[in-house]
Order: C-alpha cells, then structure tokens, then sequence
C-alpha cells in the first residue's frame, strides 16, 4: 500500500519541481483536448439544436445512431483513425498520425456524439411555450436558435463538462494515433499506462492525481461560469 | 374591411379537424372575445391569427392580404400573450426589452422597458434587476404583457389572460390591454372565460364550441352514449330524466350540437308532463349578462348537465321576466340539431 502514500508525495513533487516530462504530458494532454472540444462544441451545437428543435424525417433514426455512438470504444475510434491516417491511408498525406491535432481528430470523434445527444436533449426539454414566445416576439429563425441556445445554456454547460471529461481521460485513442512518443505526443493518460507497464505504481498514481487536479480546475471554473450565466 | 378576415377555414391536427370557420371579420382597433369550453379551438385560432401555423384549408387574409406563417413583415406587427406565458432565463429588464433589442431598436431603451413596467403596475425600480424566477404568477404574467406592450403592436392576442392570476393582477392586465387600444389603436383579441372582461369590454364575442363559432350564444355538445328511439330518432336520457331527440347522424358523427340560435326560450307549461314533452326540454337560468349595445341579453340556462348560453332581446327578456333561478323551457327544432 506504500506506493499510494509515494504517489501522492510524487505527484505534488512533480507539479512543485516542474518535472519536465510531466509538464509535456500535461501540455499534450490540454492542447489536443482544447482542440477536439472546440470541434466538437462547434459541430455539436448546431447539430444537436437541429436534432432536438426540428421534426423531420428519419430523426428517430439519426437519435438512435446518435446514441449508439455513446458507446464507441476508444480503441476503436484509434483504429479508425489510424487507418485513415496512415502513411497508406487515406488521409496519409496530411501527416497527422503521430501527431496532437491527429489525437484531437479522434478526441473530437469521441466527444461530438456527445455534445450533440445532450444539446439535442436540452432543447427537447426546453418549455413548448418558449418557441411560441420567441416567434410572437418577433424573432426571426436565426435569432430563435440562438435565443433557445441560450435558454438552455445550462443543459449544453453539463454537455461540455461530460464531454471534456471524457476527452481527458481516453487513452486509446492517444495511444493509437499519438504513439505515446515523449516529448511530443505523450499525454497523461498515456503516459500512465506507461509507467504501470514498467512497473512504476508510485509515478502512474501522481499522473493520475495531477490528471484529476487539471479535472477539478476546469469543473470549479465551469461552476463559477453556471453560477455567473 | 376588418384587419383580419377569416372564411372557409379549416384547420386539422392528424386526422382531427379542431377548427371550422366560415366567415369571420375582426375589425381595426375593436375587441373581440373569444368564449368555449376547454378545447373548443381558442388556443388554436389565436395561433392562426399570430401566424405560427398554416390553417389546413381556407385562409386568414390580414389588412386586405393573405399572409404567410412566419412572415417578416406580420411577425412585428401582430403578438400574442400565451396562456401560461414563457420568461427568459434573464432579469425582468432584458425580457421586457427581448422584442425591441431583436428589432435593433434601441434608443432609450430604458425609459422606455420603465414605462411598459409601469403601464402593467410594477415598479421598475424594484423590479427591473430581478431575476424572472423571483417573480409571482401575476407579476411573471405582467412581466410578460410587458414585453408585448413595449412593442406597440397593431395586433395583441390574449390567452386567457387572467385565467390564473390574483384578482390586482388581472384587473392590471385589463387595464393595461385597453389602454393599448386607446393609445395605440391596437386591435385585440382576447380568449377568456371572464365573463365581465366579455359582456362589458368586448365590441364582439365570438363564441366556439369544437372549432366552430356560433353567433347566437355559446353552443352546447351534447355526448353519447344514444339510443334508438321511436319515429327513427335518437335519444338521449339526461341526468335528470328528460330525454333529448335527435335525428341519426351521418356516418362517424357522434356528438349532437344545440346552436343557440335555433333555440327558443319559453315559460314551461302548466301542466304538461315535461319527461313527455320530446321537442322541449326543461331547465333553470343560472346567470344573465347585459352585452355591451345594451339590447341583448345573455341568458345561461342549466338543463340537467348541459348549459346553453342564449343572446335574447332585452325586451324579450323583460317579456319573460327571466332571473337567475327562474324555470324556463327551451323549445328546439330536432330536424336543426347538427352533429361533430
């Protein structure tokens, strides 16, 4: 049970001594998951107000296919990837595999169903008497989106938190398309499964703590940002 | 010409027709009041005259125009005030101004959201910053009329605007909407079962009874189950014994209506038994209300469970000495009985 006590003693030492390797992890950690949260924030929007306001043909099906992309395994979304990727894929040109934005890529495919299950939900759920108000107030289309958006800020807030956690805490698909390579593609997560593999129980558990620390700050500031909206 | 003009239309959910208008003309800057039992299709022509949906068939012709759902020009001109209207998740301040901010109209924004609050009877000192949800059902429901006022429409829709609100609040709400037809000419429409609102503010009361209007009163649905009678009519046995004779319907038709305009209000005779008499039934007024052109009357009568509202001349009124609680006999014409 030492190796828990260790942990925590490590990971504040590595956070206080600017361990380089951790700083790298954690900056490859942020930068891919900012990347793929933009993308999906960005998509998911949108698509979820269209799934959730709009009646149109096939939607049950889409929310279905949608929902079942809940459940993608990382690892997957990482072979998928890396097929598209690859120097003989499709997509081997761009030079992305081995790479954050190639990371952010499968981060974003991960997230999105996410985002857009949830913000679909939230407009759903928003009073039927809010459309009617909007539209005799005079709004027009655009100004009726983004006036529900807003309504249900609240709902797409706690889209964004599942979502970012998510993103955080995947492995597979930084393992996959990143490479775990230090220095450059290693994350926290990757980096953990690393260590655990050599045997470094101690090192592994002060990554996690630290991943759990980054965690927590991006929670308090999302709940400082619900109590400001 | 009116500002609205409706004629043959038809609107349908699913299968379900819900509304039935032949002809029906509102004019510029007057009331009309809209009065029928819940579900009777007064939620839905209020949303037809604001233009949120299509009618099915027939058409809606405003200012001399028919016009489209959703059309640009119609959306700031015409609004509507819901039955249990919607605040945004924002202060009271920026629900009022929601409308004039959309329209980019800004200038003096201020004084201008103060004094819509203040025509509705609150206070903008006190509640300008306040949060939507820290508000009473009568306030959110001023905060609400609020946001339609400030707009100045041409057209304001009212749904059952004081159904579920404190008396000080509907009294304001009254006020507040009439006070908007004299400044601003704007014509209103209101949906309510307030008969004071009705009988003493409205120019015109139209009164539904499952999507259609009836000009002479507020019509009566009466429901099976029915039973095959003698001379090929039905019968319906009502709570109190008396029995209603209606002729088969056509086919899928299932519930009778008394058009009160085809009713005739007589003294029950002396005498006579009432269980026998089929093209009489008897009952007792229950509520009488002086329209506003002080000629006609009316005159709601309670037979067993079925209530008819009939427009009667005063004279005929005065003639009948009718008074709440008098016995009264209404006279129909079975062949005249429509069926839904």
């Amino acid at each position: 049970m030492d190796f828990i006590q260790e942990g925590f003693i490590q990971a504040i030492k590595l956070l206080v001594n600017r361990d380089p390797s951790t700083y790298s992890a954690i900056s490859a950690t942020l930068r891919s998951s900012t990347l793929a949260m933009a993308a999906s924030l960005l998509l998911g929007i949108p698509l979820g107000y269209i799934l959730g306001y709009f009646d149109f043909s096939f939607k049950k099906h889409i929310s279905i296919i949608v929902n079942t992309l809940l459940s993608l395994p990382t690892v997957f979304i990482g072979l998928v990837i890396y097929a598209l990727l690859t120097r003989n894929g499709p997509f081997g040109e761009a030079g992305l595999l081995f790479t954050i934005p190639g990371i952010a890529i499968g981060q974003t495919i991960l997230s999105l169903p996410i985002v857009i299950a949830l913000t679909a939900t939230a407009v759903e759920g928003a009073d039927r008497n809010l459309r009617i108000t909007l539209m005799s107030l005079g709004a027009n289309r655009k100004q009726i989106a983004a006036s529900t958006l807003w309504e249900v800020r609240l709902g797409i807030l706690a889209a964004a938190v599942t979502a970012t956690g998510r993103v955080l805490t995947e492995v597979g698909i930084s393992l996959m398309v990143g490479g775990n390579i230090k220095w450059h593609t290693r994350t926290i997560t990757t980096a953990i499964a690393l260590e655990t593999s050599k045997g470094e129980f101690g090192m592994g558990i002060a990554l996690g703590l630290v991943l759990l620390l980054i965690a927590l700050t991006i929670n308090v500031s999302l709940v400082g940002l619900r109590r400001r909206i | 010409m009116g500002i609205y003009h409706i004629h043959d239309l038809e609107h349908y959910y699913g299968d379900k027709q819900v509304l039935s208008i032949e002809d029906v003309s509102i004019p510029t800057a007057s009331i009309t009041g809209l009065i029928g039992p819940n579900g009777s299709g007064k939620s839905t022509l209020l949303k037809l005259l604001v233009f949120l949906e299509k009618p099915t068939y027939g058409a809606i012709i405003f200012k001399g125009r028919k016009v489209a759902p959703f059309s640009h020009n119609i959306r700031l001109r015409v609004t509507l005030l819901p039955q249990e209207p919607y605040l945004m998740r924002r202060s009271v301040f920026d629900n009022v101004a929601y409308g004039l901010k959309i329209r980019g109209d800004t200038k003096d924004l201020k004084n201008r959201v103060e004094e819509a609050l203040t025509q509705v009877g609150l206070d903008s000192e006190r509640f300008a910053r306040r949060k939507c949800t820290a508000l009473s059902g009568g306030e959110a429901h001023r905060v609400a009329l609020a946001a339609r006022l400030i707009l100045k429409p041409e057209v304001l829709l009212l749904d059952e605007p004081t159904a579920s609100v404190d008396a000080k609040s509907a009294r304001l709400i009254r006020k507040a909407s009439l006070k908007a037809k004299k400044d601003w000419g704007t014509t209103l429409v209101v949906a309510t079962h307030d008969w004071q609102w009705l009988y003493e503010t409205c120019d015109t009361v139209l009164h539904l009874l499952h999507g259609k209007i009836f000009k002479g009163g507020l019509g009566c649905a009466v429901y099976g189950p029915w039973r095959m009678g003698q001379n090929g009519l039905l019968h319906k046995e009502l709570e109190d014994g008396q029995v209603l004779n209606v002729p088969k319907p056509e086919e899928g038709k299932q519930v009778a209506i008394l058009d009160p305009s085809k009713l005739e209000v007589l003294l029950p005779e002396k005498g006579l038994s009432l269980k026998w008499n089929i093209n009489s039934l008897n009952g007792f007024v229950t509520r009488m209300f002086l329209e506003r052109n002080g000629k006609t009357v009316q005159v709601a009568i309670k037979i067993a469970e079925l209530v008819i509202t009939i427009r009667m001349e005063r004279d005929r009124v005065e003639a009948l000495k009718l008074f709440p609680g008098k016995e009264v006999s209404i006279s129909y014409d079975h062949q005249k009985i429509e069926w839904l």
